[in-house]
């Protein structure tokens, strides 16, 4: 009942936006359908964490790890709608952005929003393939949202690449379906469906099968070498776009390859699958290392930080064992540090009118507080202790020692050359000197509010579990 | 409909991705893509008559729509709009682009795609066929610099994956179909909505012409 609440919600937000013409009452209504979205959200994982799996619908079923990932759209879309309205009045003052690309964002992000949610949460792989699609075409609009050249260009590569990916992604699917047989009996065909079949799977098809799914929705999770698109459309998105394509969006096609990990994994063993993972994420590690270095546009930098995370991820779960606990609160990690990181770029953005990393510089003298959330998020994603991600890093990389020693050795290389590349680019924008034409202060009160109560809960999260979420995260280790 | 038959129409829709491939002008192309989807209509008929599902009739009367009537309409109207008689040149020239065409189907009946091909044994050789076709269409997307032509080799892609899983009774769920066109139909809405917008900002839908995202 709440997931059918949160999809009228978001239907009847965007049919009213599409008709008003006040500001106010857009920004009022996509506030408002996030925030009750977050407290559906809330109630969904909080229930599954209780009674297990929720399947309100032969449609709809959501497990532990996907209540999740809810969590996380709910949140997230939440934050960044908060964030958004003050951001794009900034950018409407600036003279950037007018009433009709603010209703169009509004409308859109919505759309994007409720695709993600029933992307998660479809119980049939087909229908989750149908809303990973339509997140593609509800943003390719938003990444095209500046009417650039640049941001054209972007968005025509976004829609192009994660197109074919979803098509070759849309093949692996059907050839999962050829372990039901043509006399199955049956015209919905669910994720447990083709689990409680596998055993039928031929074991070389199963292979394919995987493969293609891997280069599909690995596109959309934007593991190298499939992740061309991504340094384009995150920097040419608006900021808060970045952080849902980055925390929400990642994490739902990440779980979708998983959902199918399992049915490959029942049906040729775990071995093929890890291995795939492991090649992938290491590649993943490797490139972000190597093009994070010369870096010239930090949002660029946040994508490559990205690619980097749904590395450490891939590799996570190919290490399998006590790797996949960790790798699922990286996941979390990863999507809430994300969040500060791009809201604060945003902020960057606003005041300094670049995203060239060579074109801000002595952000602390000018952004005091902004400039502290970027230092603090940056500690976080790339792995410095106290914090929470440092934890899963080592973890994960404790996990694969034992059986992957050289594949652990040269992510963990490739990780502190990562750490260098960011601390080289962050110490530039914060500490260096500042431009003497561009006025001292915050933008604004509403512009620090979500990355900072982002921030408290990763610092929350890095030392103590809620109850709820631990229940959640060790019933997905147990599936996954 | 005949194994014979059967083979003739797979056999006219491969062909028109070859034709996608060497053709120079945009009005051909799409009336290609229009036959293309013509040869899917078909097979989902065949499919009609040997699984007798009523729905199937409105997968292939949405398919008519879509893919048949629709789809060619937007872009010869787009090509009309913007004056775009010929389409862009390939990456590589037509002897080379021939030679991998040729590896390329060769290589889609291999042996070692036997575990694809053979889903259906009886369906062997369409199925082949169908693989060549996907394979072919994944290259002129990536051969074509036209943007118009990398719209049209994505759909191209689709029109083989959805032959090759028609085939391999693999097309469990009409509503299923119907989902899937319909997301096809919004995805070839915004496709040339953007085709415009490129045309606007480059003066062209040379894609080699983008060179904004040089970071």
């Amino acid at each position: 009942m709440q997931l059918l609440a949160i999809i009228i919600i978001f239907v009847v937000a965007t049919a009213i936006s599409s008709l008003v013409k006040s500001r106010s009452v857009i920004e009022g209504l996509a506030v408002a359908a996030t925030g009750f979205s977050l407290l559906l959200a809330s109630h969904i994982a909080y229930t599954v964490s209780v009674s297990g799996p929720y399947a309100p619908w032969s449609f709809f079923q959501i497990d532990a790890l996907s209540a999740i990932v809810i969590l996380i759209i709910g949140s997230i879309s939440f934050a960044v709608t908060v964030y958004s309205v003050a951001y794009l009045r900034q950018e409407t003052k600036k003279g950037i952005v007018g009433f009709t690309r603010v209703k169009q964002y509004f409308m859109l992000s919505n759309l994007f929003t409720v695709a993600m949610f029933l992307a998660i949460s479809a119980n049939s792989p087909i229908f989750a393939w149908i809303s990973i699609e339509a997140t593609t075409l509800s943003t390719a609009f938003l990444i095209s949202f500046y009417n650039k050249p640049s941001a054209m260009e972007a968005a025509w590569k976004y829609l192009i690449i994660n197109s074919v990916g979803l098509l070759l992604g849309f093949f692996g699917t059907l050839l999962y379906f050829t372990a039901l047989g043509s006399d199955s009996g049956t015209d919905f065909v669910s994720w447990q469906l083709l689990l409680d079949n596998s055993d039928q799977l031929d074991p070389l098809l199963a292979k394919i099968a995987f493969i293609f799914i891997l280069i599909g929705y690995g596109t959309k999770v934007g593991l190298a070498p499939m992740h061309t698109w991504k340094p384009d459309a995150y920097s040419k998105a608006p900021a808060p776009m970045g952080a849902l394509l980055a925390g929400a969006l990642l994490p739902v096609a990440f779980v979708i390859i998983l959902k199918f990990k399992i049915i490959t994994d029942a049906s040729v063993g775990a071995n093929f699958s890890q291995q795939l993972l492991i090649v992938f994420g290491l590649l993943s590690i490797t490139l972000a290392a190597l093009v994070m270095f010369n870096a010239r546009n930090y949002k660029r930098m946040l994508a490559y930080s990205s690619i980097e995370n749904a590395g450490i991820m891939a590799l996570g779960f190919g290490f399998g064992g006590i790797g996949i606990f960790a790798t699922i609160l990286h996941l979390i990690y990863h999507s809430i540090t994300k969040v500060i990181l791009f809201l604060t770029a945003g902020n960057m953005l606003l005041k300094f009118s670049s995203d060239k990393i060579n074109k801000v510089s002595g952000t602390l003298s000018i952004v005091p507080l902004s400039s502290a959330l970027l230092i603090i998020g940056f500690l976080i994603i790339t792995g410095t202790p106290p914090f929470g991600i440092f934890l899963t890093k080592m973890q994960i990389l404790l996990a694969g020692m034992q059986t992957y020693p050289v594949v652990s050795g040269l992510a963990l290389l490739f990780m502190g050359i990562i750490f260098i590349s960011f601390l080289k680019h962050i110490t530039a924008m914060v500490f260096g000197d500042s431009e003497a034409d561009i006025k001292p202060g915050e933008d604004g009160l509403w512009l620090l509010i979500p990355p900072t109560v982002f921030l408290g809960i990763i610092i929350y999260l890095s030392f103590t579990l809620p109850p709820f979420l631990k229940t959640l995260i060790t019933e997905a280790t147990n599936i996954y | 409909m005949t194994l014979l038959f059967l083979q003739s129409l797979t056999a006219i829709l491969f062909l028109t991705i070859i034709f996608l491939h060497l053709t120079k002008r945009n009005f051909s192309a799409s009336v290609a893509y229009g036959i293309q989807s013509m040869m899917v209509v078909f097979f989902f008929f065949n499919s009609f008559l040997e699984t007798p599902n009523t729905y199937l009739i409105l997968v292939i009367i949405f398919t008519i729509i879509v893919k048949v009537i629709l789809a060619p309409l937007f872009f010869i109207r787009l090509i009309k709009k913007h004056a775009l008689a010929f389409n862009v040149s390939t990456y590589l020239n037509v002897p080379l682009t021939i030679i991998i065409m040729a590896s390329l189907t060769f290589l889609a009946h291999l042996e070692k795609f036997n575990p694809l091909t053979n889903i259906v044994p009886a369906y062997h050789q369409l199925l082949s066929l169908a693989l060549a076709s996907i394979f072919l269409s994944l290259f002129l997307i990536v051969n074509r610099k036209g943007a118009l032509s990398q719209i049209i080799g994505v759909l191209s892609l689709e029109n083989s994956i959805v032959t090759f899983i028609i085939f391999a009774g693999l097309e469990k769920s009409p509503g299923m179909q119907i989902g899937v066109i319909f997301n096809i139909l919004i995805w070839i809405m915004i496709s040339t909505i953007f085709i415009s917008l490129l045309y606007r900002h480059f003066g062209s839908l040379n894609v080699t012409d983008m060179k904004n995202l040089t970071d």
